[in-house]
């Protein structure tokens, strides 16, 4: 049984507030990230009797597990996945370190609309149809969720985008030629 | 002949058989061992007798044919490019298709001229007819080969053997040098696409405007018309669908690409994602948050789940149907018989008497409500003789008191 001294957990409003909208708490949040990196014990056992699951992602973030979401956060995710994915690409044909460029180069609106304009059939099942519509839908989105960051050039994906790729990763082609055959 | 219907029924009911006939096998040919093992895997609930029944089937419908002086089978070549049509699994054309029938375009247009010319205008409408085939036609093959490129660039990037990259993309640069840029040629403003078009839009054009001059069959102007506007989308759409397809190959040409793990996995995701939809290819993996609005919400998996299961043990209260003796017996209101009231009230009629004074005196056990229905039915009564009070006064009957403008008897006229 951990004690928990509430009186300790002096960032408790602010990290509770954050985490439960879906927000992932990243080294740039630099005061809740220190509060809970030296808490951490107590807040998961607090969260945790809420019915959370505070996870701790040694690549440096924390944010609340869940394992379903409402249809309309569904949709969301599955607009940031497209959109991480066909940024990797994109690097990638450009000759750079898509992995490394991901997270060292701010997304502007015009690499918004080119990658739009290139991907257009992928955008469209999503109804992203411009460059602002991705900024609007999609990147505005993630810096709500603690995924991205405004700079003046226009955004700069943080540490938490590892849960696409780690999705990314888990994509198995088989799995659906199973599923076609059913 | 086959009849079309059966034709597309068999397809219908042994689409899954068919496409995965198409995917291994691609081209190749196959023995009727593999056919029968994969309607067998389909359909494991079928008996041997069964599966024998329905490959010969396919057989019979030519859907799948022998190979010439062979025991070997392929998928009837014209079923298996609609099967590629429906897979999106196009494989490249020859950029000379398109360059012949370009070609025959130009031939076309100058017969359409020649039978403008000749006022030949039944021929002129057959060459017409024809010319939009063709056009229909290259469309076609340009977003076959669209779609063909992507195919090829997807694997490519996803190819996750260790070959040089000269190696892994050979199919690419096969299809940049054979198609791309002997098209991009064409196509180009000055190439002799352009001058084939431009001329064929001037000799359709030269045929509208006459058939204007003569006033002459509005159906045929509108088919060159219609004829006009297809050829310029065509060469629109050529353009576009090229440009598109020598952006996908100029990073893979260049050889600029990284090809690491992730990449590779990118490029794969990506290719599925576009012939099986995101929504389908993402939704089991993609990461999922919590968020407010769920916390007050039966929308979650897990909420659904605990509620289901308090359904499980829910019981309803057993409801009681009463038995006979908790029935409280009817009791009918304490009225008297209507009828002897009105008798008894006639019989008393010798003296000028209050009706409710009446009823008060007659029958005193009624409750005061009682009394009053009596009354009210009374006053109703034509046969009776009554008469209103001018004055209100009032009246205790039952321990109740009314005021009122009571009616009474009259006195007997005799």
């Amino acid at each position: 049984m951990t004690t928990i001294n509430l009186d300790m957990l002096n960032e408790l409003q602010a990290i509770n507030k954050k985490l439960v909208s879906g927000y992932h708490i990243s080294e740039q949040d630099t005061t809740l990230w220190q509060e809970l990196d030296q808490q951490i014990d107590s807040y998961q056992a607090l969260f945790s009797a809420l019915g959370h699951d505070l996870q701790h992602d040694a690549r440096g973030f924390y944010y609340l597990a869940s394992d379903e979401s409402t249809p309309n956060m569904g949709k969301i995710s599955r607009a940031i996945a497209l959109t991480i994915y066909i940024l990797i690409e994109h690097y990638a044909n450009q000759g750079k370190d898509p992995l490394r460029v991901l997270f060292d180069e701010s997304c502007d609106l015009e690499l918004m609309q080119t990658i739009v304009q290139l991907n257009k059939h992928l955008f469209d099942q999503l109804e992203i149809f411009s460059g602002s519509d991705l900024r609007k839908d999609v990147f505005l989105r993630m810096v709500r969720l603690g995924l991205a960051r405004e700079v003046e050039q226009g955004f700069m994906l943080l540490a938490p985008i590892y849960r696409y790729i780690d999705a990314l990763m888990e994509v198995n082609e088989e799995q659906y030629d199973i599923e076609d055959e059913l | 002949m086959i009849p079309a219907k059966k034709l597309l029924n068999t397809i219908n009911e042994h689409w899954s058989v068919l496409e995965l006939l198409f995917k291994r096998f691609k081209l190749a040919d196959f023995s009727l061992k593999d056919v029968q093992n994969i309607l067998k895997q389909k359909n494991p609930s079928w008996s041997s007798e069964r599966i024998y029944k329905e490959t010969n089937r396919l057989l019979q419908q030519e859907i799948i044919i022998p190979l010439a002086k062979s025991s070997q089978l392929e998928i009837n070549r014209a079923i298996a490019d609609f099967a590629s049509f429906l897979l999106q699994e196009e494989s490249l054309g020859l950029a000379e298709e398109i360059t012949v029938l370009v070609k025959d375009l130009e031939r076309l247009g100058n017969r359409i001229a020649q039978a403008g010319e000749e006022a030949d205008y039944s021929e002129l409408r057959r060459f017409s007819r024809i010319m939009d085939e063709r056009v229909r036609k290259i469309v076609k093959l340009f977003e076959h080969n669209e779609s063909a490129i992507m195919n090829l660039v997807e694997q490519a990037k996803s190819d996750t053997s260790t070959l040089s990259l000269g190696m892994r993309y050979k199919a690419v640069l096969e299809a940049f040098d054979e198609y791309i840029e002997p098209m991009l040629e064409m196509v180009d403003i000055h190439g002799p696409f352009q001058r084939c078009f431009d001329q064929i839009e001037l000799q359709v054009s030269e045929q509208i405007d006459e058939i204007e001059q003569l006033g002459r069959g509005a159906a045929d102007k509108r088919m060159l018309e219609q004829l006009r506007t297809r050829i310029l989308d065509m060469h629109l759409i050529g353009r576009e669908s090229l440009s598109r397809s020598a952006d996908l190959l100029m990073p893979l040409r260049e050889e600029l690409r990284r090809n690491t793990l992730i990449t590779r996995q990118a490029s794969k995701v990506l290719g599925q994602i576009r012939k099986r939809g995101v929504d389908r290819l993402l939704s089991p993996v993609q990461p999922e948050f919590v968020s407010d609005i769920q916390r007050f919400n039966l929308g979650q998996k897990r909420h659904m789940v605990a509620y289901m299961a308090s359904l499980v043990e829910f019981e309803h209260e057993e409801y009681q149907l009463p038995d006979h003796d908790d029935v409280p017996a009817y009791q009918s209101p304490n009225i008297p018989d209507y009828n002897s009231v009105k008798t008894r009230f006639q019989q008393t009629g010798k003296k000028r008497q209050a009706l409710l004074g009446f009823l008060n005196d007659s029958y005193p056990d009624l409750e005061a409500d009682e009394m009053l229905f009596l009354y009210q039915k009374l006053i109703n009564e034509s046969d009776l003789a009554l008469s209103q009070e001018q004055q209100k006064s009032k009246i205790t009957i039952a321990s109740h008191t009314f005021s009122l403008y009571p009616f009474s008897a009259k006195a007997k006229q005799d």
